[in-house]
């Protein structure tokens, strides 16, 4: 195998094995969403008939929401575990070892597209238990995949830019706080019909909402919808972008 | 391309001055010679740390030269980073996974075969006795225990030169006198041992040539026998005394050298 792709391949088999060590830590981020959901789904099922609302139940509505906020609360503790790995000296065996920096991020992609995925299948099972139904079928499931997998690479390069930068634990685990306006300055929780104008109009800047309405699109409407490919080029331009600043932020980090 | 001249590390002139203005290393040259148990002294804030990551490229220098078993540093990074071993002063180990998966990471990362990988695994586990843990989470391990494999992690994959970064420091008399025996054996087998250390025993007793340092420059070199007789001091701590007197004001300036790769824990250079 070529050096880099076996750098990258056992990088990542470590990293990954951090998603389960310890065990418990897989729960945590499916508390939330599913609380939210389910509270949500109970005591607000009413906004369905609200004129302007969509023809489907608010649970259908907010399902993707569900989804996603598991896979955006954990793929930020990928700054937190690098912070580990910077403190506790791990990072520093890793550069001076011959082997590529970019394997080094890449594996760390790889573990957040896997815990990803897997954290993704957990939630799309208990919604489908929940009588939550995806009208674009398997292929839609896995474009919902690949739209919430390339996202989550891209919020984990927010905190490795951070860990890098500022090698510091707390300052990396404040970036919490910005999952919540990210989260909810977008329709996550009402369709844009119904939003004031002025909240509509910032919902137009955050990339979340493209995200959350490309894989709407696919849980209520099945394919076709414009909203699927803003999607991809919201989780895509938001890849390319901080994937680049990890990058750079890898380099300085070394000087 | 090998040591030239029996000289495995050269040293020219190397400089540190850390953003803000802070100058840890200030003009030092040294050489250590293939097979060599090299000991780099110095109270707290010397510049050892600071010198010992430069040598390895952790620590970027301002200026100066530095060649590694013929090669210069900053231009054969990778081919450096063969041939070389460094048991840092924070022992970096992966907390979640067990001593034998990160020795196997390691010799897979140094890209070797899994005939060498799983037989320098049984030959460490052997040498720092820990086989008996060797698949247990390393976050279970005690201090010496962690002292240890992480010297057998540096080993890996058969370093010609070994960097070690207070490899003692925090251990009792019974670990440091297991980590002496290993790097005793280490060095008897020919492999080049660049060691700092702040224990003046520790240096008596293992290296075949000191330098100290004080304040970023090299104050006096020799071997032990050399040092004591051309300061005319009954041990190594007396000469110690002599050529540094009271690091106190050293460490307040160090105090200031950031740590690219610690801010957070506000980890100290020496």
């Amino acid at each position: 195998m070529n050096t880099f792709l076996s750098d990258w391949y056992y990088l990542s088999i470590r990293n990954i094995k951090l998603i389960w060590r310890p065990l418990l830590a897989l729960l945590p981020p499916f508390f939330m969403p599913i609380f939210f959901f389910a509270v949500n789904s109970l005591s607000l099922s009413a906004l369905a008939q609200v004129p302007g609302f969509p023809d489907v139940s608010y649970k259908d509505f907010i399902a993707p929401v569900a989804i996603f906020t598991a896979i955006f609360f954990s793929a930020g503790n990928a700054g937190i575990e690098l912070v580990q790995d910077i403190q506790s000296g791990y990072f520093k065996k890793l550069i001076i070892m011959p082997i590529n920096r970019l394997a080094i991020v890449l594996a760390k992609l790889t573990e957040i597209a896997v815990q990803s995925l897997g954290q993704g299948i957990i939630m799309l099972i208990l919604l489908l238990l929940w009588g939550v139904k995806i009208q674009s079928g398997f292929l839609g499931v896995l474009a919902i995949f690949a739209i919430l997998i390339i996202f989550a690479m891209a919020w984990s390069c927010i905190g490795m830019i951070s860990a890098l930068r500022t090698q510091n634990a707390r300052l990396v685990q404040s970036l919490f706080i910005l999952v919540f306006p990210l989260l909810y300055l977008t329709t996550s929780q009402t369709p844009r019909a119904l939003l004031p104008t002025t909240f509509a109009q910032i919902t137009d800047f955050n990339p979340v909402t493209y995200i959350i309405e490309g894989i709407r699109a696919l849980v209520l409407n099945g394919w076709g919808s414009p909203d699927i490919g803003y999607a991809f080029l919201a989780a895509g331009g938001m890849f390319v972008v901080f994937v680049t600043f990890t990058m750079f932020s890898f380099r300085k980090a070394l000087k | 391309m090998g040591a030239k001249n029996g000289k495995i590390i050269e040293v020219k002139n190397l400089t540190k001055t850390y953003p803000g203005g802070t100058k840890a290393v200030r003009g030092i040259s040294f050489n250590v010679k293939a097979g060599e148990f090299y000991g780099f002294l110095g109270p707290n804030g010397a510049g050892k740390t600071t010198t010992i990551n430069m040598l390895v490229n952790l620590v970027k220098k301002t200026s100066g030269e530095v060649i590694i078993d013929g090669l210069k540093l900053e231009d054969n990074l990778d081919e450096i980073y063969k041939r070389v071993g460094f048991a840092m002063q924070e022992v970096g180990l992966d907390e979640v996974a067990t001593a034998r998966e990160m020795l196997q990471l390691h010799g897979r990362l140094y890209h070797m075969t899994k005939t060498e990988i799983d037989a320098q695994i049984s030959k460490l586990l052997k040498l720092v006795e820990l086989e008996k843990v060797a698949d247990k989470f390393t976050s279970t391990y005690s201090g010496g225990m962690r002292r240890r494999f992480d010297l057998a992690l540096s080993l890996m994959h058969k370093p010609k030169i070994l960097f070690l970064d207070e490899p003692t420091q925090g251990l009792d008399p019974h670990a440091r006198q297991l980590i002496w025996a290993h790097l005793r054996q280490l060095n008897k087998e020919g492999m080049t041992i660049f060691l700092t250390t702040h224990f003046m025993d520790e240096a008596q007793e293992l290296c075949d040539r000191i330098e100290i340092m004080d304040k970023g420059k090299i104050v006096t070199e020799g071997s032990p026998e050399e040092l004591m007789k051309k300061h005319n001091a009954k041990n190594m701590e007396e000469v110690f005394l002599k050529t540094t007197g009271s690091n106190l004001a050293n460490e307040e300036v160090n105090a200031n050298a950031p740590d690219p790769f610690a801010r957070s824990r506000g980890g100290g250079r020496n």
